[in-house]
């Protein structure tokens, strides 16, 4: 071998990383640079039924299902579905990963701050998996607050951290855990006694865990005098604006039709709350305090 | 559903980490000669650069590293205007091979110290210039002394890689959440993607065990 070549080699790659790194502009993607690229990279967060990945690595749910009809409205039919931890979704698109995050995301104030949100897809309440015959006589979130030998898990990044911290349970009593699929395990091995999620998720893992089962007297938390209710949208890069607006316009157009109902029914949603996900306006809801 | 349904997707999984792994073996192993070699250099500028990779990337977390080139890198990008953004596939080799480079230095540092000094001297009245020892002496007896590590290394690599599906990369530690976060068939899932990852740590094995014998084979003759 010519004694060159290596050095020859290391300027190549040094060059060819440079180019890696200068090629595209910085921010986040526009529209037209969207329709250019003609695949639009969509994130979810393996959460039954807002939005997972099927054996295939089709994505599936109320949010990617939503989410596709909804781009082919808009003339773009390729998705690059992409599964990540719900924690990693708001960094992921700051760091321009994706276009859209379909995980039915609830809109909360100090979220609007990182992201952008379209107007709301869907609206839920909350729940809680307990172990089977609920031993414990957990009836709900305040529960935490009161008892003192009680503990409950609930998944990084999600938004009843908020909840919780509001009804005053104390940070010594929550269990963070990972991911949506280790709730069964966490709750039927004792290592919490209930898991906090919204009321769809609960009903799921209920209904694929043995040991466990949605808290049978479960009310409501009440915070600031009212029942909690979450609106969950897709959430966008804050510097998004015209693929937001677009995606926002066939969205409204979207929920009109039987399609969309269909959809959200299918993953058992009620008519309540089908209704409901129309009561508030993205503003309404990054305004509140 | 039964675990044969499983297979499919989780040998896809399994491919993406066999790739993985050989891109970020490769490269390691070039970072571990470049920086095991400079950190003997008489050169100081060489031997500080060499010194601080090393300790830089032995230091820290890998699994942060991984999410400071995927999530961290764009903001700085963005801040200074360029685009940071690499992809996937690129962050999760770059933070892998650059880990498992910093380990390996020290074995091909420590191999080349091995070897006995009037080795060095004997080249050295024989008038070999400095790149013919390198070849000739000290390489041939320190390599088959770092093969056992570096078939640790190798495996540990393996390993790692799972931390990757904490980066979008679909390897087999993802495709396995995925199934599980389906069905709640963990025994089930959990105990294919151990075997999956032993057949594959069994396979590597016998590759470096193949390489060893390769570059010792003078000693046997």
């Amino acid at each position: 071998m010519h004694d060159d070549n290596p050095r020859r080699a290391l300027r190549a790659a040094v060059a060819l990383l440079l180019g890696v790194l200068l090629i595209a502009p910085a921010g986040a993607a526009s529209l037209d640079e969207i329709r250019q690229r003609g695949t639009v990279r969509v994130a979810v967060a393996n959460e039954i039924p807002y939005g997972f990945l099927d054996f295939s690595g089709n994505a599936k749910g109320v949010g990617p299902e939503v989410a596709a009809a909804v781009l082919k409205r808009m003339g773009l039919e390729r998705i690059d579905w992409i599964a990540t931890g719900f924690s990693s979704l708001i960094p992921g698109l700051k760091a321009d990963r994706f276009d859209l995050v379909a995980a039915e995301m609830a809109i909360l104030p100090q979220r609007c701050r990182e992201v952008d949100f379209s107007s709301p897809n869907s609206s839920y309440g909350e729940g809680l998996l307990v172990a089977a015959g609920n031993p414990k006589g957990i009836r709900g979130y305040a529960d935490f607050a009161e008892r003192e030998d009680l503990t409950v898990a609930i998944m990084a990044g999600a938004d009843q951290l908020e909840m919780l911290q509001a009804l005053g349970v104390p940070q010594q009593r929550m269990v963070m855990i990972d991911a949506n699929a280790d709730a069964i395990a966490a709750v039927s091995s004792g290592r919490a006694d209930a898991y906090a999620a919204t009321g769809l998720t609960v009903a799921d893992l209920a209904d694929k865990g043995r040991r466990v089962e949605a808290a049978p007297e479960f009310e409501d938390p009440v915070i600031n005098g009212e029942p909690v209710r979450s609106w969950g949208a897709f959430a966008f890069n804050a510097d998004a604006d015209d693929f937001r607006a677009a995606f926002d316009a066939a969205l409204a157009e979207f929920k009109q039709t039987d399609e969309w109902r269909a959809i959200l029914e299918r993953y058992g949603f009620s008519d309540a709350d089908l209704d409901a996900s129309f009561a508030r306006s993205t503003e309404e809801l990054c305004a509140a305090e | 559903m039964n675990w044969l349904d499983y297979l499919d997707p989780m040998l896809q999984g399994a491919w993406i980490t066999v790739q993985l792994t050989a891109y970020s073996t490769v490269f390691g192993a070039l970072l571990a000669f470049a920086a095991g070699t400079g950190r003997l250099s008489r050169h100081w500028p060489i031997k500080a650069i060499a010194v601080a990779y090393i300790e830089i990337f032995r230091g820290t977390s890998l699994l942060v590293q991984m999410f400071w080139l995927f999530y961290a890198l764009p903001l700085i990008g963005q801040a200074l205007g360029f685009d940071a953004r690499l992809p996937p596939m690129v962050a999760g080799v770059i933070a892998l091979s650059a880990n498992i480079g910093a380990y390996g230095a020290e074995v091909v540092r420590g191999a080349i110290q091995a070897v006995p000094r009037p080795q060095y001297e004997a080249a050295l009245a024989l008038n070999f210039t400095p790149r013919q020892t390198l070849w000739r002496i000290t390489l041939p007896q320190a390599l088959p002394e770092m093969m056992p590590a570096f078939g640790n290394l190798a495996i540990q690599n393996l390993k790692d890689t799972a931390l990757v599906s904490l980066i979008t990369i679909a390897d087999l530690a993802l495709v396995t959440e995925r199934i599980r976060n389906l069905t709640q068939d963990s025994a089930t899932v959990y105990t294919l993607a151990l075997l999956m990852y032993f057949g594959m740590a069994l396979v590597l094995a016998a590759l470096m065990k193949l390489l060893a014998a390769r570059v010792g084979g003078w000693r046997a003759r």
